[in-house]
C-alpha cells in the first residue's frame, strides 16, 4: 500500500474511533503508522484510541512520538494530558494541558482537563479560572452545533 | 462507577455517594446521538442490571458534568423511593387512556366552532390519543425538573455557570414545543402545556436567583443578556410573548409549586432525604393533574406496569375511540 494511502487510512480510524470501534481503529492504525512512521496524525489517532480502550499508558507513549514529530501539535499534547489524569499523574497532566492551551486557546477539552487537574492539586481559584473559559467555548460549540441542526 | 472520561471532583464525589448509598452501579455512556439533556436507564424502571447515564459524545467539560449531575440527582431519588416507600410513577390503563381521550375530544369539539379551517377528520382522531401521551409525557418529566434543578443548584454550586446556560436552552426548546401544532390542538392543552413551563422556569427563577450569568455573558450570542440575572432573563422571556392566557395559568400553576416545593435544598445526602423529594414530587403531580383537571387521566403505578401499558398502547387508543365513536370507528 502506498504512502499516499495513510491519509485515507487515518479517515477511515477517524470515523471508527467516533462510533467507539476501536479495535477496528487500531488495526488500520498500527496499518498507516507501518506505512509512514513519520506521519503524526496517525501516532495521534492511536493515542485516541487506545484512550477509548483503558490503554492510558500505551496513548501517552503514541502522544509523545506525535509530539516529537511535531513538538506545536496541540491536540497531541490535550490528548497526552488527558491520558495522564486517568493515571492519575495530575502534575504532567497539567503541564500537557497548559501547553495544548498556549498552542490552541479554543480546546475545550484541554481547559477541562486543566481545571480537573488543578482541583485535584487543590488549587481550586486557578480551576475554577480554566472551567470558566472551558465552558465558554463549550457553550459556543453547543450553539453551533444547535444553529446546525435547525439548519438541517 | 464505570467510566475512563475525565469528571470534575463534585461529581465523581456524587456518583460515588449514589451507588454507596442505593448499593447500585453507574455507568456512563457518550453517545453521538444522545438527548442533549441526557437519558437516564435506571434499574428501578427497566428490568437492567445496572444504571447507565447516556449523555451527548460532544459535551466535554462542565456540560456533561452537570447532565451527569442532573440524572444522578433523578436517580437518587428513585433509589431512595424505592428502598422506603415503593417507587411508582403515572402510568395508564384503557379506561384512563379513554378518560383522557374523550376529554380531549370534547374540548377539540368546542374549539372546532370557532374555527374557520376545520381540522380533517382523520387528523381530529390522530390528535386525542397524541396530546393524551404528550400529557402523560410531560407530568411524568415536568414536575421533577424543578426539584433536580434546586438540589443541583444548592448541592453542587460548581456547576450554577453551566446549569443557567442549560435553563437557557431547555426553557426555549420547551416554548417552541408544539409551537407549529399551535391551530391543531385545542386552545385549553395548548395553553396547559405552556403553563406547566412558565411555571417551572418561573420557579426556578426565583429559586435559584443569585448567580450572574458571567461567563455565559462573554459568548456573543448571548450578549442580549448583559447584566441580567437569571430571574430577570427568565422572566423577561415569557413577559415579551403573547401567550397571555398562559401566565394566567401559569401563574396560578407557579402558586401551586411554591406550595408543594417547599423543601430545604440544601439537606444532607441520605435516603431519607432524597425520599422526601420523592415524595415532594408526588404531591406535585397530583396537585397539577387535579389543577389542569386531569385526575382520572393517569394512575400511579410501578413502572413495570408503564413498561406494559407501553406495549398495549395501539389497542388502548383503538379501545377508547371505539368507545368514544362507536361504529363510527372502523378496526384497523
Amino acid at each position: 500500500m502506498p504512502i499516499s494511502d495513510v491519509a485515507l487510512l487515518q479517515k477511515r480510524a477517524g470515523l471508527y474511533i467516533r462510533q467507539t470501534k476501536c479495535r477496528e481503529a487500531l488495526l488500520l492504525l498500527d496499518q498507516a503508522i507501518r506505512l509512514d512512521p513519520k506521519d503524526a496524525t496517525s501516532w495521534y489517532l492511536r493515542a485516541s484510541a487506545k484512550i477509548e480502550m483503558e490503554r492510558f499508558a500505551e496513548a501517552v507513549a503514541d502522544c509523545e512520538q506525535a509530539i516529537a514529530i511535531n513538538q506545536n501539535y496541540a491536540d497531541a499534547w490535550s490528548k497526552k494530558g488527558l491520558a495522564l489524569y486517568n493515571l492519575g499523574q495530575y502534575q504532567p497532566a497539567l503541564v500537557a494541558a497548559t501547553r495544548a492551551v498556549s498552542l490552541n486557546a479554543n480546546d475545550a477539552s484541554a481547559w477541562y482537563i486543566r481545571g480537573i487537574c488543578l482541583e485535584e492539586m487543590g488549587k481550586s481559584d486557578e480551576a475554577e479560572i480554566a472551567y470558566a473559559k472551558s465552558l465558554e467555548l463549550e457553550i459556543i460549540l453547543d450553539i453551533k452545533d444547535e444553529s446546525k441542526r435547525i439548519r438541517k | 462507577m464505570k467510566t475512563n472520561m475525565p469528571l470534575s471532583k463534585p461529581i465523581r464525589r456524587f456518583i460515588s455517594e449514589t451507588e454507596r448509598m442505593l448499593d447500585t452501579e453507574i455507568t456512563l455512556l457518550r453517545k453521538p446521538d444522545a438527548a442533549p439533556g441526557g437519558t437516564l436507564v435506571d434499574v428501578y424502571t427497566y428490568n437492567i442490571d445496572k444504571n447507565i447515564i447516556i449523555f451527548p459524545a460532544n459535551y466535554i467539560g462542565l456540560l456533561k458534568d452537570f447532565v451527569i449531575a442532573k440524572q444522578c440527582t433523578h436517580l437518587f431519588i428513585k433509589g431512595a423511593a424505592a428502598k422506603k416507600s415503593g417507587y411508582k410513577i403515572c402510568s395508564f390503563t384503557s379506561d384512563s387512556v379513554y378518560t383522557g381521550m374523550r376529554q380531549i375530544y370534547l374540548d377539540a369539539l368546542k374549539d372546532e366552532v370557532k374555527k374557520e379551517k376545520k381540522l380533517p377528520v382523520k387528523k381530529l382522531l390522530e390528535m386525542l390519543f397524541i396530546l393524551y401521551r404528550q400529557f402523560h409525557e410531560d407530568i411524568n418529566e415536568l414536575p421533577w425538573n424543578p426539584i433536580v434543578n434546586a438540589r443541583v443548584y444548592y448541592r453542587m454550586p460548581q456547576l450554577r455557570k453551566t446549569q443557567l446556560y442549560i435553563l437557557l436552552k431547555d426553557g426555549k426548546q420547551d416554548m417552541d414545543e408544539m409551537e407549529d401544532m399551535m391551530d391543531i390542538v385545542p386552545r385549553r392543552y395548548f395553553v396547559l402545556d405552556k403553563s406547566m413551563f412558565y411555571a417551572r422556569d418561573l420557579y426556578l427563577s426565583k429559586t435559584l436567583p443569585s448567580d450572574k450569568l458571567t461567563p455565559v455573558v462573554n459568548i456573543p450570542q448571548m450578549k442580549k443578556f448583559d447584566h441580567l440575572e437569571v430571574k430577570e432573563m427568565l422572566t423577561t422571556r415569557w413577559t415579551h410573548t403573547a401567550w397571555y392566557q398562559s401566565k394566567v395559568f401559569g401563574d396560578n400553576m407557579l402558586t401551586i409549586m411554591e406550595k408543594h416545593l417547599n423543601v430545604d435544598w440544601s439537606g444532607d445526602a441520605t435516603l431519607d432525604y432524597y425520599a422526601t423529594l420523592y415524595e415532594t414530587g408526588v404531591s406535585l403531580t397530583n396537585a397539577l393533574l387535579a389543577f389542569m383537571s386531569m385526575k382520572d387521566w393517569f394512575i400511579w403505578e410501578k413502572p413495570k406496569h408503564l413498561l406494559a401499558a407501553q406495549e398495549q398502547m395501539a389497542i388502548y387508543e383503538q379501545d377508547a375511540l371505539k368507545k368514544i365513536f362507536g361504529d363510527l370507528i372502523e378496526d384497523t
